[in-house]
């Protein structure tokens, strides 16, 4: 038997939606082993996951309420979380692999000597859990196995899908001892990007270019096209490296690695680490003059034309059937 | 100020992975090993902080067999500005997990004591990004993780660290671990002659039980490595009208990829 805790993350009170995917991926594990899924959530006020962790399977939702999980804090969020783990004793901790999680999964481990793996994108029990998980930025895949009596695992975002169960979980409350003196690092002020800006490693639809654009001052075309389709907008290393776009929005292996549900590449020829970095995407859209550039070679569909010509034309038709 | 800097060889960017053997594993004899890009940033970062303050010392640390590294640690640590370096070097560290090899730089770290430890935001091989967090936690000290931008104080630091989204700003106090990421400079490249002076600084070679270090800390293991799954044809559609194409991909990507 094998229980699994989800950790429900929350950033200003608004739910990550890996959660519920991890919820359903706990949700079949636990099923395969005959264990139970617990839902963790950290909140300062209002909570209201209960109903919704439940939904998406699990048996039991743990929240524990406390000013200090307004904003994220490294160290008090470990306290908590690692306290929980002591107590409940979970055979698999799943995490999302965000900002959040790749600061917290990796702390918890060394603080209770557990196993760690990040970006996991397949879970499987095979004698003991099997996690697989993309390295070299997705060139290739590894499937790792855990020794330890507990393994914390990162979840990709998107790389499952969430399902609702309808089932009733039990509402559990815990108070975490929090030991507030011990905090070195502080949050002090929280950035965010201007309003509809969607964030590449969670997007849905990532529409990039690369140097195809011929200019800095042509990426609003690339914009736009995001803009139209809900999507964040990604850049290749060469026009990051031009200073033609922010580094944050660099895909590939320097910069983020995606696997949004459709990736639409501007003008990118597909550099192998342009590559690595989205080629895990569930369909492909390549838009570029040279049929034979080698992002061709993982697209799912192609127009080997003047992106100038296209992606315009694109914008609107996607604005018009989208209404 | 004495500053640590975390570094690891990695295959570079470039370099395409082919799997061999009845159990997958990776064919290694194709790679061209580099610098992590990451920790160049990092290296770049500790070096720019020590000529501010005109004072400091910086040692690199690595984890690898010696004979692999010395030439990386020479030209991208060393001739850069690095005062000296630290090669862990066991057998019985070959295929650790990030707690195991965390657990080998934390022992160098705290052997030597330092106000500042920094590290690339990931190494771009295995992709883990949970070494720097790692050694943070077992030497009781606080991380910024994935920083852009850095400002050094007196005894504290303020940085900011991208997340989904937006940016956080971060107040830590010194010893302090941080991970670096790109956009936080331009790392410098070493001169000739300053590659031929850093054959002359030192550098310590030691093992697990020098460090006092039960080498059996891992608790994961990489069972088989699989190609990535082969993608379907591509559909290319003709693009003698581009406007037509653009609108004919719009409709195929609503009605047939169901995407839109």
């Amino acid at each position: 038997m094998s229980n699994i805790a989800v950790f429900i993350e929350q950033r200003a009170g608004q739910i990550k939606t890996v959660a519920w995917q991890m919820l359903t991926a706990a949700r079949q594990l636990a099923d395969q082993q005959g264990g139970e899924v617990w839902a963790v959530h950290l909140h300062a006020s209002g909570c209201s996951v209960n109903e919704d962790a439940a939904r998406y399977g699990a048996d039991q939702v743990f929240t524990a309420e406390a000013p200090a999980f307004a904003a994220y804090d490294s160290e008090l969020w470990t306290q908590a979380l690692a306290g929980f783990i002591k107590e409940q004793s979970p055979d698999v901790v799943l995490m999302g692999s965000t900002a959040m999680g790749k600061d917290l999964a990796p702390r918890l481990a060394a603080r209770l000597d557990c196993a760690c793996v990040s970006d996991a994108v397949g879970l499987s029990w095979d004698g003991g859990l099997v996690i697989k998980r993309p390295v070299f930025s997705g060139k290739c895949f590894a499937e790792v196995t855990s020794t330890a009596p507990c393994t914390i695992v990162g979840i990709r975002p998107n790389a499952f899908a969430a399902e609702e169960k309808g089932a009733a979980g039990e509402a559990v409350t815990f108070a975490p001892a929090l030991d507030e003196g011990t905090a070195k690092a502080k949050v002090t002020a929280e950035e965010t990007a201007a309003a509809g800006q969607v964030s590449l490693t969670e997007a849905e639809i990532v529409v990039s270019g690369g140097r195809g654009i011929k200019g800095p001052e042509n990426y609003a075309m690339i914009q736009a096209l995001a803009d139209s389709l809900g999507a964040a907008a990604g850049a290749s290393r060469a026009i990051v490296d031009a200073g033609w776009v922010e580094y944050s929005h660099q895909v590939g292996q320097t910069g983020k690695t995606v696997a949004p549900n459709l990736y639409v590449a501007c003008g990118i020829s597909g550099a192998i680490q342009h590559l690595a970095g989205m080629s895990s995407s569930k369909c492909i859209v390549a838009i570029n003059k040279d049929e034979n550039a080698p992002i061709f070679k993982v697209a799912d569909y192609g127009i080997a034309a003047d992106l100038f010509e296209v992606v315009p034309v694109l914008t609107e038709a996607v604005k018009e059937l989208r209404g | 100020m004495k500053i640590a800097v975390c570094v690891k060889q990695v295959p570079d960017s470039e370099t395409r992975i082919n799997l061999t053997g009845p159990v997958p594993e990776l064919d290694t004899s194709s790679f061209t090993m580099i610098i992590n890009p990451y920790d160049q940033f990092a290296v770049e970062e500790a070096v720019k902080i020590k000529e501010a303050l005109g004072a400091g010392e910086i040692t690199a640390v690595t984890v690898a067999p010696q004979a692999n590294v010395r030439e990386m640690l020479k030209k991208d640590c060393l001739a850069v500005g690095c005062d000296k370096a630290v090669i862990v070097d066991d057998a019985a560290l070959q295929g650790a997990d990030a707690l195991g090899v965390a657990k080998a730089l934390a022992a160098v770290l705290k052997r030597d004591q330092f106000d500042l430890v920094l590290f690339g935001i990931k190494a771009i091989d295995d992709d883990s990004s949970q070494v720097g967090v790692m050694v943070a936690e077992l030497l009781g000290m606080p991380h910024v993780g994935y920083i852009g931008n850095l400002e050094m104080g007196d005894g504290k630091l303020t940085a900011r660290r991208e997340i989904e989204g937006g940016v956080e700003v971060v107040d830590s106090s010194l010893p302090c671990v941080l991970t670096c990421g790109k956009g936080l400079n331009e790392p410098r490249l070493p001169s000739l002659p300053n590659i031929m002076k850093a054959g002359m600084k030192p550098v310590e070679v030691i093992d697990c039980a020098g460090l006092g270090l039960d080498a059996s800390a891992s608790h994961t293991t990489v069972k088989m490595y699989s190609p990535p799954p082969a993608r379907g044809e591509c559909t290319m559609i003709a693009a003698d009208d581009p406007a037509a194409a653009a609108r004919e991909l719009a409709q195929k990507l609503r009605d047939d990829a169901k995407v839109i």
